[in-house]
């Protein structure tokens, strides 16, 4: 792979690393980029230029958040609150959030929607909550619409709703905030809710779906608060996630199994490892004058194709991947349940984040998905029994042959 | 040399269907730095983002100038005073009069920029000529290999600064986009060139800044990519679109990308970098053909999607795009620069088709031998 000559000459502004990623055509070189301090209010008029770049791990260290670099410039220690959702695949983006916070010295109180004994505690990222409580963070249970009650009166500086997909939801919890005079409101709101495009990619301030649940909230805070930011986020691969992502290829490449992908295959999507949401999150609470009122979305810096993912994921795992390009509608079956990614292109990207809180994604799919490849293989998933009902179900109306 | 300079804002000239602002061929909104004192420095802040214009005159060269990007180009840089000769054969026109442009402002263009004519592969004449002149500046619009770039340098020992038309072609295909400068180049591209010559300006010591743009559109476009798909509508019939339709490319306006030039003109942010220079969002085919509808006022196309394996072309291109999806990030351009483009995409089409096609001028006489080859099957099958 020929590197730039010109890219190590430019090495003033941009750090290139030593790759340690194979030669091969998907590789792009690992980005460590320019962050550039933030543009306050009270915007300097000279650009101070800053390198900085966070350690993120190489494939042979095990990933933890709390052997994060931190870049925080607030002294300030915070009390935030995350209400967290019980399930799905926004769950998992409050247990980062929740460590990374605490590594950069803040308070953190998750309160998780329902009750501490139920089955859904047993999934992860909730199975790991010793970790919080052995970072210091507190962990409560119950109904966000009683939020007060459940924190017994304690008062915080942030409170994250990571929970609601309509204004019914996270009402109670923003008039509770409002009410005890938090400062910042953060919202989990997601990039599902832009109107599909011509012109990718989704960025901020692009028309939303009016009737989207997720936009009844976001006005409803940008009413009430003062100070108020907003995350769109897209899909996350990263330890504890509580959905499939990559799984889903690694289930079928492990068994040798045909990968069925809806449409082209030319599908654009965007996949982050969680420590970039968190580390957006983070940079939020410390920058909270930049981060106010305004939205983000909280995705990686790159897209990557639906056939691309599975290319990946098979090069992670070192194995041989067939695709099997199949219409939905034509086999009879509904996309959503065949496969974990919209049939469209979903592309958002996070340039409100780079230009406004200067932070950088360092989301690297084919390190990241060799580390979750490791992680699937440890806990057996590789050896799981499994049915593919809707794979095969695919696959005979194609006439494409299964291994027994 | 240094001369006081005062520059006045520019006449926007009249034209019929756009707000002026969008038909001023020479760049819109540049009237902001047209009123600087010289001598020193000064910091100016668009949006926020530092932004520093040398202020001097300087000589400038220009390797091409009379076909696409340089006809913008060199409007600029004579506009904010600087000597500008343009390194021609000489079989165009040097200058040409520009749909849009007042007489008074081509008349005083054709009055200021000069001429150099030779053949750039005629490496001793490059460089006794350049050489004998002596430049501050080269902008290289048009080459295409290292060793057109080498005589340049070496007749110029104190250039300020070699700014190269580079290509977003150089990326190495990937499955994770958009492509960013830091990215793997392709070595084998067809594009190599370019790749060679940035080689090469980097390892000779010299001040350079090489731009890479992805698909250039606007007046004036040699290279037949919003003319395709007029002369379709123009024609009334279908486009017909390889594959599935939702490839992603991207367009950037050639009076963005001139502007681009300027911009890095004397900018010590720019010095020994590549920026990506091209449109603010990125289009799928399907979009761009209804894009181009909307601008040049059509009705919504027909689009018919095609396997291009099951046909043979010959040496004809059945479309004017990569069949793949290609396209860059512009977002160290707008970090570092400041730089960012004035028109999207409905709007930098409209100005192409109101300044060009739409006045009945283009490069490339329809042919829909391979559109008739793509429908005739389609209608096969359908029957």
């Amino acid at each position: 792979m020929a590197a730039l000559a010109a890219t190590s000459s430019s090495s003033l502004l941009f750090f290139s690393p030593p790759s340690k990623l194979p030669s091969t055509s998907v590789c792009p070189l690992p980005r460590l980029c320019l962050s550039t301090s933030s543009s306050s209010s009270s915007s300097s008029s000279s650009l101070s230029i800053t390198p900085s770049f966070l350690a993120y791990p190489t494939s042979s260290r095990r990933y933890s958040a709390s052997s994060f670099t931190v870049r925080a410039s607030a002294a300030e220690t915070k009390k935030v609150l995350i209400v967290n959702t019980n399930s799905g695949a926004h769950a998992v983006i409050g247990f980062y959030f929740a460590k990374e916070l605490m590594g950069s010295g803040h308070e953190v109180t998750i309160l998780t929607v329902g009750e501490e004994g139920s089955d859904k505690m047993k999934k992860p990222p909730f199975n790991g909550f010793s970790e919080i409580v052995s970072a210091g963070g507190k962990t409560v249970w119950g109904d966000p619409a009683d939020v007060g009650k459940i924190v017994a009166g304690a008062t915080f500086d942030v409170v994250l709703d990571n929970n609601g997909k309509d204004l019914d939801t996270v009402r109670p919890v923003a008039d509770w905030a409002k009410s005890t005079g938090v400062k910042q409101f953060l919202y989990i709101s997601s990039a599902g809710i832009y109107k599909p495009t011509d012109e990718p990619p989704h960025v901020e301030g692009d028309v939303v779906k009016a009737d989207a649940g997720h936009v009844g909230v976001e006005k409803y805070i940008a009413e009430i608060f003062s100070s108020w930011t907003i995350f769109r986020p897209q899909y996350m691969i990263g330890s504890g996630n509580n959905k499939d992502c990559e799984e889903w290829f690694f289930d079928r490449i492990v068994r040798k199994r045909p990968v069925p992908i809806p449409g082209s295959g030319m599908q654009l999507t965007n996949i982050a490892h969680c420590r970039d949401l968190s580390s957006m999150l983070t940079l939020a609470v410390e920058k909270p004058e930049a981060a106010s009122c305004n939205i983000f979305n909280c995705v990686s810096d790159r897209a990557v194709t639906l056939d691309g993912m599975a290319r990946l994921c098979a090069e992670a795992a070192g194995l041989p991947v067939e695709i099997v390009h199949y219409d939905p509608k034509a086999v009879g079956i509904d996309a959503k349940k065949a496969f974990p990614f919209r049939n469209m292109h979903f592309y958002a990207e996070p340039r409100a984040a780079k230009d406004i809180l200067g932070w950088n994604g360092t989301t690297n799919l084919p390190e990241d998905l060799k580390e979750r490849f490791d992680e699937y293989v440890k806990i057996g998933r590789d050896k799981k029994p499994m049915q593919f009902e809707i794979d095969d179900k695919i696959l005979e109306s194609l006439k494409v042959p299964v291994p027994v | 040399m240094s001369k006081l300079v005062v520059l006045q804002p520019t006449k926007q000239p009249s034209l019929s269907l756009l707000p002026s602002s969008l038909s001023d061929f020479n760049g819109t909104k540049l009237c902001q730095i047209q009123t600087w004192l010289q001598y020193k420095r000064k910091v100016w802040q668009p949006k926020g983002a530092l932004h520093v214009v040398a202020s001097s005159t300087k000589k400038i060269l220009i390797m091409g100038g009379t076909r696409f990007i340089g006809v913008f180009l060199s409007r600029l840089l004579v506009k904010e005073g600087h000597q500008v000769t343009l390194f021609t054969r000489g079989k165009a026109p040097i200058t040409q009069q520009l749909p849009g442009e007042s007489d008074s402002e081509y008349s005083d263009f054709k009055s200021k920029i000069l001429h150099l004519k030779g053949d750039r592969k005629d490496f001793e004449f490059v460089k006794s000529s350049l050489s004998a002149e002596g430049f501050d500046v080269v902008y290289d619009i048009n080459g295409r290999e290292a060793d057109e770039v080498e005589p340049i340098l070496d007749a110029l020992p104190n250039l300020e600064q070699f700014i190269y038309c580079s290509s977003a072609g150089v990326y190495l295909k990937s499955d994770l986009l958009p492509h960013c400068e830091i990215d793997s180049v392709d070595p084998k591209s067809r594009h190599k060139g370019k790749l060679n010559t940035e080689s090469l300006l980097a390892s000779r010591g010299v001040n350079w800044t090489s731009l890479r743009p992805v698909y250039i559109y606007g007046p004036l476009n040699y290279n037949p990519v919003e003319e395709w798909f007029f002369h379709r509508l123009k024609a009334g019939r279908p486009i017909p679109i390889p594959n599935s339709g939702v490839q992603i490319t991207q367009l950037g306006h050639v009076k963005d990308l001139a502007k681009a030039f300027i911009q890095v003109l004397g900018n010590e942010k720019a010095s020994k970098q590549v920026f990506n220079i091209s449109g603010e969002k990125y289009v799928t085919f399907d979009g761009l053909a209804r894009a181009c509808a909307k601008a040049a006022g059509f009705p919504e196309p027909e689009i018919v999607h095609y396997n291009p394996k099951e046909f043979d072309f010959g040496k004809k291109k059945a479309f004017p795009f990569r069949d793949q999806h290609f396209f860059a990030s512009i977002e160290k351009a707008k970090h570092v620069l400041g730089w960012k483009p004035e028109f999207d995409l409905v709007e930098g089409l409209a100005d192409s088709y109101n300044l060009d096609f739409g006045r009945g001028t283009f490069r490339k006489e329809a042919d829909f031998s391979t559109d008739d080859m793509i429908l005739g099957k389609s209608l096969v099958l359908q029957a």
